[in-house]
């Protein structure tokens, strides 16, 4: 496979070294002269041997990223990436990697390597996860560019805080109600932006967003403002609560002593539970006809409406289920931290969750899964970097996108197949 | 035979722009009625007022369903097709790419699933009721990609077919929504004369088992002189002829609109040719 042909290697390193050369010239000004605060003033105190480092670096990657460009082809009929054997196998892949996945995810608190760290990401990933399927809806399936999701997220928690706060209901009664509301209000967007579609739908739902966040910023009698809602009740086990008490508690029940990890199990099953719910959900409406009616609304909207297909009903259950996974997350995520502020729903958030979609692929639940780990959790990993973090996550955005560029998994599967005489 | 479609007096305004002139025509159930005319003489127009994607400045257009009259002009796009059963493909071939064939004839049946599943809810809870009616759903489609020539194409992406097979697979997918009036943009737009000939029996199929009313725009002579019960044409927005293919074909304005005031005045080559060739074996 990598049999390199002689002539192709003059070229590769004149490449390499121009890269090494550009780098060079930049890497002088911006890495190789700082500026420090010395008692006489601003001073440079050049690091020559950073410069030296990183041009190295990347005329080494440079040349290794050539000779794996310039790697003897296959025959070219063979290495497209679209051959059925190929699909084959991936589907074969695919069909192991799931069960085992939802297994992995079933029995990690009882692995030995989870600690309240790890469940605490766990924990975030998971919530990410729902939010890309639910997202994955409106965007994947029924192809309305969604730049406000957060809203829905932020009336689902602040749907149970202030409920739970107000009335004093359980976390079990608002968590569909929370559901409902945030349903009500993916309707409510979704009546002005009928007639809108591709970039015009996105700005109204990006202001939709905001305007969600600044009500819950200024409507403070109501809300707390920038004060946030806090001391929410945490979730009980069928009535059983989570604390440090003889009575009637989680521990004492069972006989356990008393720990807080068996809180933070407890939530990591609930997001569980809820994202594979969701999925659960998504995949069963992907093969009814209203599914099917979303998909032929992002291909085509006027053949739509020559089928007799009415548009407004399908958009708007589009966004309304859609919102409803959202205000469920959102619920969730207001009974796990205890305490919400309008901080927690910025358009970053909402940002952060349509790159999951994108960048798994539209459409592709086991792409969600994929990038939200990659981006959640590679998130985390990156933590070591400091202040580094967020360029690498950028540059795993990008990274992703250069290289998959409809995203990790872009395959669709037809929702049904019949067999055909002859060929498969 | 009855009267399907009844239109009267259609005038349809783009600001200044007169596209269609009080035109007043009918077309008939098991018959196949086309509308020709030169490049912008308001064909497709007349279309988009039919299915109701246009709402027509004046003008009555009647569907006859039995006792019932559905007044198309006051009608929405959907409904058109949903309640007065009206069916269209379009000249630019509209189908759900990124889909596969049997799905493109099952959003076709939306409706009648929809309904089937209640709403959804049967369906999400998975009752037989509603996996009976989609069995029957696919089996409507498979039977029109049987008449279609696509059976071996059931699973492939609507985009991955050739264009031929999109053309026809566009009606199929409007005949899957059971019209009691199929209108045909340039059907034969872009097909070679064997794919035209196959075309022709499929449309004469559709006439004569379905029993439904047909409505043609085509600019391909071979298969309009063909197949055409009853011709239509149109030219700078207003009906300039009626009849038979053979009244039509030795209309002098038909002549005159496709070939100009003076024979040797720029002939368009390709009707000319056609038109002579239909009228000296025909």
């Amino acid at each position: 496979m990598s049999v390199l042909k002689s002539e192709n290697l003059p070229p590769i390193i004149k490449d390499s070294f121009i890269t090494g050369l550009i780098t060079l010239i930049l890497a002088i000004p911006i890495v190789g002269l700082p500026t420090i605060n010395a008692t006489e003033g601003l001073q440079i105190e050049p690091r020559w041997s950073v410069v030296i480092w990183m041009v190295l670096a990347v005329f080494l990657g440079r040349l290794v990223l050539n000779f794996w460009w310039h790697r003897e082809q296959p025959s070219s009929s063979s290495t497209s990436p679209l051959n059925t054997p190929f699909l084959q196998s991936l589907q074969q892949l695919l069909k192991f990697i799931i069960p085992i996945g939802v297994l992995f995810a079933l029995i990690l608190p009882t692995m030995p390597f989870a600690s309240r760290y790890v469940m605490d990401v766990a924990i975030l990933v998971i919530t990410y996860i729902m939010l890309g399927w639910g997202l994955n809806i409106v965007v994947g399936l029924a192809g309305l560019l969604d730049l406000g999701y957060v809203a829905f997220y932020a009336i689902g928690a602040y749907s149970y805080a202030l409920l739970a706060n107000y009335f004093d209901w359980s976390f079990w009664i608002c968590l569909p109600l929370a559901g409902v509301f945030a349903a009500i209000s993916g309707i409510l967007l979704g009546f002005p932006v009928l007639r809108l579609r591709g970039d015009y739908l996105a700005i109204v739902t990006l202001g939709f967003g905001e305007i969600i966040r600044v009500i819950l910023l200024n409507w403070y009698e109501f809300t707390g403002g920038p004060d946030g809602i806090s001391g929410i009740p945490r979730p009980s086990f069928f009535g059983l609560e989570f604390k440090r008490s003889s009575e009637g508690t989680f521990s004492s029940f069972f006989g356990l002593d008393y720990s807080s990890m068996h809180r933070i199990i407890f939530l990591y099953y609930l997001i569980l539970a809820l994202a594979l719910l969701t999925n659960f959900v998504t995949l069963r409406l992907r093969k009814l006809p209203v599914g099917r009616a979303w998909e032929a609304l992002r291909e085509d909207e006027i053949a739509c409406r020559s089928l007799g297909i009415n548009p407004t009903n399908t958009k708007l259950t589009a966004f309304a289920i859609g919102a409803t996974f959202g205000g469920l997350a959102g619920s969730f995520f207001a009974t796990r931290q205890g305490f919400i502020s309008p901080e927690s729903f910025t358009f970053i958030e909402s940002a952060v969750i349509l790159a999951i979609v994108v960048l798994g692929g539209m459409g592709s639940q086991i792409g969600v899964v994929l990038a939200s780990v990659v981006l959640i959790g590679g998130t985390e990993l990156f933590r070591e970097l400091e202040e580094y973090r967020m360029l690498a996550f950028g540059a795993l955005m990008v990274g992703i996108m250069v290289w998959k560029p409809r995203g990790l998994l872009a395959h669709r599967e037809p929702t049904i197949r019949i067999e055909t005489e002859g060929s498969s | 035979m009855s009267n399907l479609l009844t239109v009267n007096h259609l005038t349809m305004r783009f600001g200044g722009l007169t596209a269609i002139d009080d035109v007043s025509f009918s077309a008939r159930n098991k018959e196949i009625t086309a509308i020709i005319g030169p490049n912008g003489a308001g064909k497709t127009t007349v279309f988009n007022c039919l299915t109701g994607f246009y709402k027509p400045n004046v003008g009555e257009l009647l569907l006859h369903d039995g006792s019932l009259t559905h007044r198309l002009e006051r009608l929405e796009d959907f409904v058109v097709a949903q309640k007065a059963r009206v069916a269209r493909t379009f000249q630019n071939i509209r189908l759900f790419p990124a889909m596969s064939v049997l799905e493109n004839l099952l959003v076709a049946q939306h409706n009648k699933l929809m309904l089937a599943s209640g709403w959804t809810i049967k369906g999400l809870i998975g009752l037989h009721s509603y996996i009976n009616q989609e069995t029957q759903a696919i089996g409507l489609a498979k039977y029109w990609l049987d008449k279609t020539n696509l059976m071996n194409r059931a699973n492939d992406n609507a985009s991955d077919l050739p264009y031929g097979d999109q053309r026809r697979l566009e009606i199929a997918r409007a005949m899957c929504t059971d019209p009691r009036m199929l209108c045909l943009d340039e059907p034969a737009a872009g097909m070679n004369p064997k794919e035209s000939a196959e075309l022709n029996s499929l449309l004469q199929f559709i006439r004569d088992e379905h029993k439904i009313g047909v409505l043609l725009i085509e600019h391909d002579m071979s298969v309009v002189m063909e197949i055409s019960d009853h011709i239509i044409v149109l030219d700078y927005g207003r009906k300039i002829a009626e009849g038979s293919p053979e009244q039509v074909r030795n209309d002098p304005a038909v002549i005159k609109a496709y070939l100009g005031e003076d024979e040797d005045e720029e002939l368009p080559p390709k009707v000319a040719a056609d038109l002579q060739g239909e009228t000296s074996h025909g």
